[in-house]
């Protein structure tokens, strides 16, 4: 809802977001890692039983500094300029990665970790392609981009569900532990969201956002080929 | 209002382009020698890169040092502890790991074990033979820099400790030990 209200907020609200967005971003550079480092690893190895609160916290924070994630939703809402088309995409792109997350923990669904780090990698490079009109000129029509933006969120969930499968999750209260972390998800990206949207808000208003718009997606794309190339030689060398 | 730009066919080119030059550039001299320590341009070991992947998985695999002590028992001394087995294990910079031994129920272990300076965060602890839940009992949680005494084991199963180290430096352990057990090592 707050997606909405966002564009008419005050200019008061928005310097409070920019200090969240700061303190995000700060959060964001320390913890550097991306997917789960040795103390949640330690927790999520260790511990048994019902733990919504820490499940709930690793949830958001795999969000928040989960880099890959956050360009394919910078690719995603960097063309839409209201507040209805970002909740929409960013609904589809939810429900996507909800689904294989939620099927994929609860039907044991273990996919290689490089190969689907790799696929979310080239929806990364997609989306960027896509917003410089590439994949209409190569196609010769626009596929629709409200189902791209659900199919590559399929994608994301699997690569969450595989990342938390890495570990003997306990059986007993996995769907409280489930939803907790899929609940965490959901506030992370929020968060992620907000500050991102804050950001681009402000450029939005210069003329340079759109004569940089090209160098941006490039870049985004770039971004993209890195992770890329990242995963593929993680999985060459890891066989 | 502004529209969004469509940029045109030459514009595309060049931008698919210089996406994937700006990535090879980036991945082949930075990502390749600081993640995977392979460095086919040199230029990662001139700025330091590789260093980053070489304290990982290469210490953590090749960080056991086994030095069964060399136990000359002197007959009129046997008064004297002498430990049965001594390792050196390398915490490689901001990582965690476990160094654990199989012991029966009722055994003793006993231990000492340093560092070489620095603390660390450790957790001294034990999980039952067959568990699947992940339930752990923790005899000892605290960051030191060194740590000793006996333990007499509650149930049979896996014990040992947890080692994080948070500094950006290796640190290394000597742990010795002594008791009815059997090496688990590093997990």
């Amino acid at each position: 809802m707050f997606l909405l209200s966002h564009f008419s907020m005050p200019l008061t609200h928005k310097k409070k977001f920019i200090v969240i967005g700061l303190l995000l971003l700060i959060f964001n550079v320390s913890s550097f890692a991306h997917g789960v480092d040795s103390n949640t690893e330690r927790f999520l190895t260790t511990t048994h039983g019902s733990a919504f609160m820490p499940f709930l916290y690793i949830g958001a924070k795999h969000m928040v500094t989960g880099y890959d994630h956050l360009l394919f939703l910078i690719g995603v809402i960097f063309f839409l300029f209201r507040g209805r088309d970002i909740l929409i995409y960013v609904s589809l792109f939810t429900l996507g990665h909800s689904l294989t997350l939620l099927l994929g923990v609860f039907n044991h669904i273990n996919m290689n970790v490089y190969l689907i780090d790799a696929v979310i990698a080239f929806s990364i490079v997609y989306k960027g392609f896509d917003n410089l009109g590439g994949v209409k000129r190569l196609l010769g029509t626009q596929p629709n981009t409200k189902i791209a933006v659900f199919f590559f969120g399929l994608f994301h969930g699997f690569g969450l569900a595989t990342k938390l499968q890495d570990f003997s999750l306990p059986q007993e209260n996995l769907i409280t532990n489930m939803l907790a972390f899929n609940i965490g998800v959901e506030i992370g990206q929020c968060l992620a969201l907000l500050f991102i949207l804050t950001l681009l808000g402000f450029w939005r208003r210069y003329n340079s956002y759109y004569t940089f718009s090209t160098a941006s997606n490039t870049l985004l794309m770039s971004g993209g080929f890195v992770l890329l190339a990242f995963q593929i030689t993680g999985y060459i060398t890891s066989v | 209002m502004n529209t969004i730009p469509h940029p045109s066919v030459k514009s595309l080119i060049w931008s698919c382009i210089s996406s994937v030059l700006i990535a090879t550039v980036i991945f082949v001299i930075a990502v390749l020698p600081a993640e995977y320590n392979i460095d086919p341009t040199g230029l990662g070991e001139k700025l330091g890169l590789t260093v980053l992947s070489q304290t990982g998985d290469d210490t953590l695999k090749a960080s056991i040092i086994s030095c069964p002590e060399t136990t000359e028992l002197t007959p009129e001394n046997t008064v004297t502890q002498k430990w049965k087995d001594t390792v050196v294990i390398t915490v490689p910079a901001n990582k965690g790991l476990e160094y654990k031994f199989y012991i029966a129920k009722d055994e003793k272990l006993e231990f000492i074990w340093n560092t070489d300076g620095e603390a660390l965060y450790f957790d001294f602890h034990g999980e039952p033979e067959g568990d699947k839940t992940g339930y752990f009992k923790s005899f000892k949680e605290s960051t030191q820099n060194q740590s000793s005494g006996t333990l007499s084991v509650p149930f049979t199963g896996s014990h040992g400790w947890y080692w994080q180290n948070k500094s950006s430096k290796p640190v290394t352990i000597i742990l010795k030990t002594r008791g009815e057990y059997k090496i688990l090592g590093l997990l």
